[in-house]
């Protein structure tokens, strides 16, 4: 066999294995049916920075600035904040405002300004129970870091696993949108312009 | 036939559906959640010099089996013949409403989301692959293709579809059986519990009516149960399962169940009472006078937060909100009660969950001149600690303006719904009349707490919460510390600290009565109506 026809088929096998990939890769169905979970974003985009905002000390919401991979439609880069605060800060002292497992399903832009966010989880069938400071930071965490974020965003309606609920821990109406709440944020990040448009 | 598609090919589809949209003209969006899933949400207007929306049409089902004339097609492309969705909707049912030319399709309780030049549709969660994109009408709406009707109607209510290109005419026949998802609710108040069955239409069944439980058994048709399985924590009914052929209500001993039916939409209703139990709510709450004239502060609701399955926030050690809050409340009804002539009326006396609109309906029903919602807080950080007093910001919600406008974007249906009237009653926006005192009651009880225990002072604030959305008096939510902290729910824990909440409590209720009963003097002497006057701030 001359060098040349082993090259070949050297070649030829590792084309195969790469469509053999691509099919394999093609044809499967990694957590199908679940929320979309933080980390899972997609990639592309240009890198945008964003000032989210998550819970600390003395029960507000501080901001962080993140740099994310968004596209550039505003319910591209809805979806990335959403699900770069279900993923989290990355500042010590700052809190994450939803448990573990907590996913995006889905999230729509109304023309009228309203974004709504359907999270959920499937070990979860309600939302998180707790306080109403906990809940106030979990809600208001997305709520704000949507609407001075976008400016397509100027509220936010929130539902679980599909449904509206009266209250997501029984304390705030989530029966319709939230408007933001910057008396929620940390002195430092009060009256800010928003960001990241 | 419908492909689902999995997720990574869907994105090779939408990608494909955004190359093909970016050629025709801006892709639509699909409409938001509409009124069919989303009851709160603000109904959609057009901008100026936008299309208009769609005139909404709700059409019901007709039960049985039987063959529907569907008509022409309104244009016939290479791929195949488009149909007016309106006029699908007007013969086999559903509620069709939209925005810009994109509608939702409402069946049941499933959205179906359409858009034209938009090759895909949303079918509940999944998105699906359409033969052609639906194209917009100037005269009938959006036209789609019959893949659409068999997505949609097809596996959500058994509809067929036969298009004969000889005739040129489709048709959609009803299987035998049909697939009827079930909402299940279950409402507790005042030793009454509810369970309401609500159904996308009216349906041949079967009750069977056992000691141990009630049975609601379709004929022909079979259900679809509800996502996610409702939890039932409930003293009077133990559980509400729903199979394909019957939804079983298991009621707890000694108890019996009432049924009826309720219209527009189609549901079945079983109040569930203790066997014994035949007098009236009035009855048996003591110092219950219909009909009698309020003077001053009279009649105080406690509202202990949580409850049943909600437990609240849960302390290190595993203590809940939901029992804590239960056994202050039962002690300041009865410290209440021993220093005050006051009717004091708890919201719940069990571990049993009750929804935030009936905890105020509770205080509105009793005609109570103050509603105190007692809370215990938790924070995602471990060093939160403090009281903190709530009374109700309108302003931060768009929920009751969007609720009203809503109500009134619905059709006469629910207006015969005796729940929806209460709603509306309750909505009011009493509170909004009651915002300065329920201002001073919490800063009274904020001052109590602060100086009589030493408690960090987390101050008087507002929030939009639910529970004293409904309230037509004074009202406040009290959180009086945090569970999350290790020390302050040990303290929590010990009945003297929580006496000493209580005893708190009871001396800024009394101060707040002493002001009333005074502002009321005030106004009978010099002749001015009485009644439960409202000290202002």
């Amino acid at each position: 066999m001359s060098r040349r026809a082993a090259a070949a088929i050297v070649l030829g096998a590792v084309a195969l294995a790469a469509v053999l990939a691509l099919l394999w890769f093609l044809g499967r169905e990694p957590g199908a049916g679940g929320p979309e979970g933080p980390g899972e974003q997609e990639e592309g985009g240009r890198l945008v920075t964003f000032e989210l905002y998550f819970p600390g000390e003395g029960g507000y919401l501080y901001p962080e600035q993140r740099e994310l991979a968004a596209p550039a439609d505003p319910r591209g880069r809805a979806r990335a904040i959403v699900l770069a605060v279900l993923d989290g800060p990355t500042t010590s002292g700052l809190h994450a405002p939803f448990p573990q497992g907590v996913g995006l399903f889905d999230l729509y832009l109304a023309a009228d300004g309203t974004a709504y966010v359907d999270l959920g989880d499937e070990e979860r069938p309600d939302p998180p129970s707790g306080g109403s400071l906990a809940e106030m930071m979990m809600v208001y965490s997305l709520v704000d870091s949507l609407a001075f974020n976008l400016p397509e965003v100027e509220r936010v309606s929130l539902l679980w696993n599909g449904l509206q609920r009266e209250s997501f821990s029984g304390h705030l109406d989530t029966s319709a949108p939230l408007l933001p709440a910057e008396d929620l944020l940390a002195e430092a990040a009060r009256r800010r312009p928003k960001a990241g448009g | 036939m419908r492909r689902r598609l999995p997720p990574v090919r869907l994105a090779f589809v939408l990608l494909l559906a955004v190359a093909a949209s970016s050629t025709a003209g801006p892709r639509p969006q699909p409409p938001p959640p509409g009124d069919a899933t989303v009851p709160g949400a603000a109904p959609l207007q057009p901008r100026p010099g936008e299309r208009p929306a769609e005139p909404p049409i709700e059409v019901p089902f007709e039960p049985g089996a039987e063959t529907h004339d569907l008509g022409p097609p309104a244009l016939t492309t290479d791929a195949g013949p488009l149909f007016p969705l309106r006029r699908i909707v007007s013969r086999l049912g559903g509620t069709l409403s939209g925005e810009d030319g994109s509608v939702v399709l409402a069946l049941g309780g499933t959205r179906v989301i359409a858009g034209p030049g938009n090759p895909v549709a949303i079918v509940g969660r999944e998105i699906v692959e359409l033969s052609q994109a639906p194209f917009a009408d100037d005269r009938e709406g959006l036209l789609v293709p019959v893949d659409l009707l068999r997505a949609s109607y097809g596996e959500l209510l058994d509809f067929s579809f036969d298009w004969s290109l000889e005739a040129g005419r489709l048709t959609a026949r009803r299987g035998l059986a049909a697939t009827l998802p079930v909402v299940v609710e279950v409402v507790h108040l005042q030793g009454v519990t509810t369970v309401v069955l609500r159904f996308p239409e009216r349906f041949d069944y079967e009750l069977v009516e056992r000691r141990e439980a009630v049975e609601v058994r379709p004929r022909r048709d079979r259900f679809q149960p509800p996502i996610p399985i409702p939890r039932v924590a409930d003293p009077l009914v133990e559980d509400v399962r729903v199979a394909e052929d019957r939804v079983r209500i298991e009621l707890a001993p000694e108890t019996r169940a009432e049924s009826y039916v309720l219209e527009r939409p189609f549901r079945l209703v079983f109040d569930v009472v203790r066997a014994e139990r035949s007098r009236s709510v009035a009855e048996e709450v003591p110092g219950i006078e219909p009909g009698r004239p309020h003077q001053g502060l009279r009649t105080i609701v406690i509202d202990p937060g949580h409850g049943g399955g909600e437990s609240g926030a849960v302390g290190p050690t595993g203590e809940t909100e939901k029992d804590l809050t239960l056994e202050l409340a039962r002690v300041l009804r009865a410290r209440l009660a021993e220093r005050l002539p006051v009717r004091v009326v708890l919201t719940r006396d069990e571990d049993a969950s009750l929804p935030l609109d009936t905890r105020s309906a509770i205080a509105n029903q009793n005609k109570a001149e103050l509603f105190i919602s007692i809370h215990l807080n938790s924070s995602l950080g471990a060093r939160a600690r403090g009281a903190e007093t709530y009374f109700l910001s309108m302003e931060a919600s768009d929920a009751r303006a969007a609720e009203v406008a809503a109500a009134e974007n619905r059709g006469a249906a629910e207006l015969d719904d005796p729940l929806y009237d209460l709603q509306l009653i309750l909505w009011d926006l009493a509170q909004s009349h009651h915002l300065s005192a329920s201002q001073r009651v919490a800063a009274l009880i904020q001052e109590e707490l602060n100086t009589t225990l030493g408690l960090r002072d987390r101050g008087v604030k507002q929030a939009p919460f639910r529970v004293l959305m409904g309230a037509a008096m004074p009202a406040v939510l009290v959180e009086l510390g945090f569970l999350s902290n290790p020390e302050e729910e040990e303290r929590l824990k010990d009945p003297a600290y929580r006496s000493e909440l209580v005893e708190a409590l009871v001396r800024a209720i009394g101060r707040y009565r002493s002001e009333v009963d005074e502002r009321a003097a005030r106004a009978t002497a010099q002749g001015g109506p009485g009644g439960a006057a409202e000290p202002t701030p």
